[in-house]
């Protein structure tokens, strides 16, 4: 039986002697979410991060996924690759929600969705997951008050949650292929794993 | 005539994913914004079915579930979760509350069906 796939809470917790603050380091398939003031930074490539928080009582979280690649469906809206996608997002909401922010009061900036990965056939990864998480906050209204999507490189996000403030530094020059193993074994992971909850009646 | 469900949910792209796969499959379908929203319709109504997220503003899914096991028209209609929490401990508090069954986001829209067949044909 296909193991299923979750996204999961990022446990990646140090302190960052550039800002002088405690951050926290997303990889590909985790979110994050904080009441305090925490530095949150990822490094996309055709993955997309969504940084949302409520304007008000700056609660926020970031999170970094992919649509898994699903030929059976391709773009269908109620595919399996947009549920996957619906899901993230909404992991993301959901904890930001129980901290304490309130629906009407989020925004978002969002990010990634680049041309990185190698092959002819994945200059589209990007942009589909881009064109998703565009979609996907409309649909939910919720603002998205800064973008930077698309584009040949991968980008390096710092998000502080507590002022909204973003700080993006395009990797123009990569010094390993580690974004993009990182990307790939993800892509892989989502392709061969159940992207569909359990069931269970109760009797 | 068609079956009537009642689905609860804050997010508008999960109940528009609801709506189309149980509408496609024949139910009539309503959609409630919130646990509150969803308390009020299913007042107003008399549903054969309630699916209810969790985390939700105004009234949450559990609150939600124990309330309209007071109602004495929901006493034994079956409630369904469908939400992103997968913990045996909500499971339980669930189960608790008066849930009939508990689904994980993201969903399967055939197993989504299948379950909403076998608890109301």
């Amino acid at each position: 039986m296909q193991q299923r796939f979750e996204e999961v809470l990022a446990p990646n917790l140090y302190y960052d002697r550039n800002f002088d603050m405690d951050a926290v380091k997303i990889l590909p398939g985790e979110y994050y979410v904080s009441t305090r003031e925490l530095l949150m930074v990822t490094v996309l490539g055709s993955c997309v991060g969504a940084c949302i928080r409520d304007r008000i009582s700056g609660i926020g979280g970031i999170n970094h996924f992919m649509l898994p690649d699903d030929k059976r469906d391709e773009d269908s809206r109620f595919g399996r690759s947009m549920r996957y996608g619906d899901y993230a997002m909404e992991i993301l909401i959901n904890q930001l929600l129980k901290l304490g922010a309130r629906r009407a009061h989020l925004e978002a900036k969002v990010f990634g969705g680049g041309n990185v990965l190698p092959g002819f056939k994945n200059h589209v990864v990007g942009e589909r997951n881009a064109r998703f998480v565009m979609d996907y906050l409309a649909t939910e209204g919720v603002p998205v008050v800064a973008k930077d999507l698309l584009g040949n490189h991968p980008r390096k996000v710092y998000f502080f949650p507590a002022t909204g403030r973003v700080l993006v530094k395009k990797l123009r020059s990569l010094h390993n292929d580690t974004i993009i193993e990182r990307e790939l074994s993800y892509s892989e992971t989502l392709r061969q794993s159940r992207v569909e909850g359990d069931v269970e009646l109760f009797s | 005539m068609a079956k009537t469900i009642l689905t609860v949910d804050d997010s508008p792209s999960i109940r528009q994913m609801v709506s189309f796969t149980l509408k496609g499959a024949g139910y009539s379908v309503t959609e409630a914004v919130d646990g509150q929203d969803g308390l009020d319709k299913a007042r107003a109504g008399n549903f054969n079915l309630i699916f209810t997220d969790q985390n939700m503003p105004r009234l949450d899914g559990l609150s939600l579930i124990k309330q309209l096991r007071g109602l004495p028209q929901y006493r034994s209609v079956p409630i369904l979760m469908l939400t992103t929490e997968s913990s045996d401990t909500m499971k339980s508090q669930g189960r608790a509350a008066g849930a009939t069954g508990w689904l994980v986001k993201p969903f399967d829209p055939q197993k989504l069906l299948e379950v909403v067949r076998k608890v109301i044909g």
